[in-house]
């Protein structure tokens, strides 16, 4: 039994869609344009006018946005509303330069949490449910953004925040939480300490709701096994609101756009031009509802794939796929294209726990990659061939998936540093940038 | 037979320390030690007086621990008699995958350890030869 949110919106028909993008679209280039100057300078410099845009096939006139162009409008350039408008800030994690920051109207903020309450209402959350929220509260939208959705179903909340595990633990297990918001990996982590406190048993989660980070289909079933749930994922970003703008159902074949809210396109990240569904390349998202921070086909850097058919839950919104790779986290290892997810996916088949780091380094101008494993009491042997063979099964099929030969390096358990947000999985000595 | 402990250590300062602390914490009596190293880590193989109570303070300290049988065997403490014990062992076709030694204060009596896959088979041989086992 499917579980919609708002079922005349998740499963209005394709022309109806068409017909809110069409006319949200227009009203809302007018609105950047008139409000943004640092937008209409893009467009000026395009030779575009709003009446150029009469619906979503002239979407493709509009100039892009990037990460740069949000660091140099910081902090106000790209704000369209008053700022007195305004009643919240949310900032990306950001490791890497300047922070971006984007503003929310009291309507924006409704429009997002709306899309948290879709989520979560797909993962089967009802107003009789306990929601765990241990994304981070605060300048990160994770926390906010669940919390607000949670609100809107009804749903008990458990402002958890990240960090303390004992303390996430406890409240899990007094409290009987039954849907779970985190990173995957803090997922994979919160289970292996329920395992080490001998608590599986008084867990009472059905589902999880994990995003703000990579994770392979392999890590999905991990943490589904470990922790007996339906693990569903969530994406989003702070630039376009934050979690939610598309999120998985039942079906687990893909993510819903909610696209009454923010259209998607593919484009070819070297060209810009726009590619066919099913082709993949960089998704690109305009945000065509919201009032403070409206960004127009501003690029993800994620690389997706966009389907369109008819998915078995019965929403009509169009699925991307969950990110193949970042276009700016690919890493390029003796000219090889390498993304951490494949790595995970053969530590994963071949056992070794899903806590891994990449670190890249370069000698006398060659690339080394080594891969740092936990050992496991699984993996462990009195004697060293065993040892050596599990070894060299692992770098033969580290070798067959990347193309390149990786150093393996095995650890000691827990050795690898777990943040409790996204982890840390790439160390690039290289300084290539 | 005797049981012995395999540790999993990287090969870095202060990794042995940091299994005999924690031995010492659990108040265990370590008998004997060996280790095995390769370039990227080691293999502590360790006799203790509480195997199973070892096992599990080294495990509540984050190592990866496997018990497993050995041999030990005492022999007199005089030349060819270490040779005599490997002899009996090769005539009878058994092979070693390690060996070290230790010794029992109370009598000064070296003590071989060594691991086989044939333990039983072992055991009998040496028996036959009157050989001491340890236990």
């Amino acid at each position: 039994m499917p579980n919609y949110y708002q079922p005349e919106v998740e499963c209005a028909s394709r022309d109806q869609i068409k017909a809110w993008q069409d006319e949200r679209l227009v009203k809302q280039v007018k609105h950047v344009y008139d409000n943004v100057p640092y937008y209409r300078n893009l467009m000026e410099k395009k030779g575009v006018v709003p009446e150029d845009i009469r619906s979503t096939e002239d979407l493709n006139k509009l100039p892009f946005l990037t990460k740069d162009d949000l660091r140099e409008a910081y902090p106000y350039g790209l704000l369209a509303v008053p700022l007195s408008d305004c009643v919240r800030i949310q900032s990306t994690s950001g490791t890497t330069g300047r922070r971006v920051v984007a503003f929310y109207t009291q309507h924006d903020l409704d429009l997002w949490d709306d899309c948290c309450a879709r989520a979560i209402v797909a993962a089967g959350g009802t107003k009789d449910d306990v929601v765990h929220v241990c994304y981070g509260y605060g300048l990160f939208t994770g926390g906010p953004g669940l919390n607000g959705g949670s609100h809107k179903v009804g749903s008990l909340t458990l402002p958890m925040s990240s960090g303390n595990t004992d303390r996430q633990i406890q409240f899990m297990c007094d409290l009987g939480s039954t849907i779970l918001c985190c990173t995957p990996s803090y997922a994979a982590y919160l289970a292996e300490s329920i395992y080490e406190r001998g608590l599986q048993d008084q867990i009472k989660l059905k589902a999880g709701i994990f995003g703000a980070e990579a994770w392979s289909e392999e890590m999905r079933q991990d943490i589904q096994n470990k922790l007996h749930i339906k693990a569903y994922d969530i994406y989003g970003l702070t630039e376009i609101s934050g979690p939610g703008v598309s999120f998985e159902c039942s079906a687990q074949g893909g993510m819903h756009v909610n696209e009454d809210h923010f259209i998607a396109e593919i484009i070819d990240p070297v060209t810009g031009e726009v590619l066919p569904d099913g082709e993949k390349g960089e998704l690109v998202f305009t945000s065509i509802t919201k009032q403070a921070f409206p960004l127009l086909r501003y690029r993800t850097r994620d690389i997706c794939v966009l389907n369109r058919e008819k998915c078995s839950c019965g929403r009509t919104h169009v699925r991307m796929s969950k990110p193949m790779g970042r276009s700016d986290d690919m890493l390029i290892v003796k000219g090889v294209n390498v993304f951490p997810s494949q790595i995970e996916t053969v530590l994963l088949n071949k056992g070794y726990p899903a806590n891994y780091q990449i670190i890249v380094t370069r000698e006398n101008n060659s690339d080394k990659l080594e891969v740092l494993v936990e050992m496991t009491p699984e993996m462990f042997s009195d004697e060293l061939s065993k040892i050596t063979v599990r070894e060299k099964e692992l770098n033969g099929a580290l070798k067959a998936m990347l193309g390149i030969y990786a150093v393996v390096k095995l650890v000691t358990p827990k050795s690898i540093t777990r943040s409790e947000g996204k982890a840390v999985r790439v160390i690039d000595k290289r300084n290539l940038y | 037979m005797l049981k012995q402990l395999s540790v999993f250590v990287e090969n870095r300062s202060g990794s042995l320390m940091n299994v005999t602390n924690a031995l010492l914490d659990a108040d265990i009596n370590i008998r004997a030690i060996s280790s095995f190293d390769t370039p990227e880590f080691g293999i502590l193989r360790l006799i203790v007086d509480e195997p199973e109570e070892a096992k599990a303070a080294l495990t509540a300290r984050g190592f990866v621990v496997r018990v497993g049988d050995v041999l030990a065997v005492e022999l007199e403490d005089k030349k060819g008699s270490l040779n005599a014990m490997l002899k009996i062992l090769a005539d009878g076709n058994i092979s070693i995958n390690y060996i070290y030694s230790f010794v029992i204060r109370e009598n000064q009596a070296p003590v071989m350890v060594f691991h086989t896959d044939d333990i039983e088979e072992a055991t009998q041989l040496l028996e036959n030869h009157d050989l001491i086992i340890v236990d």
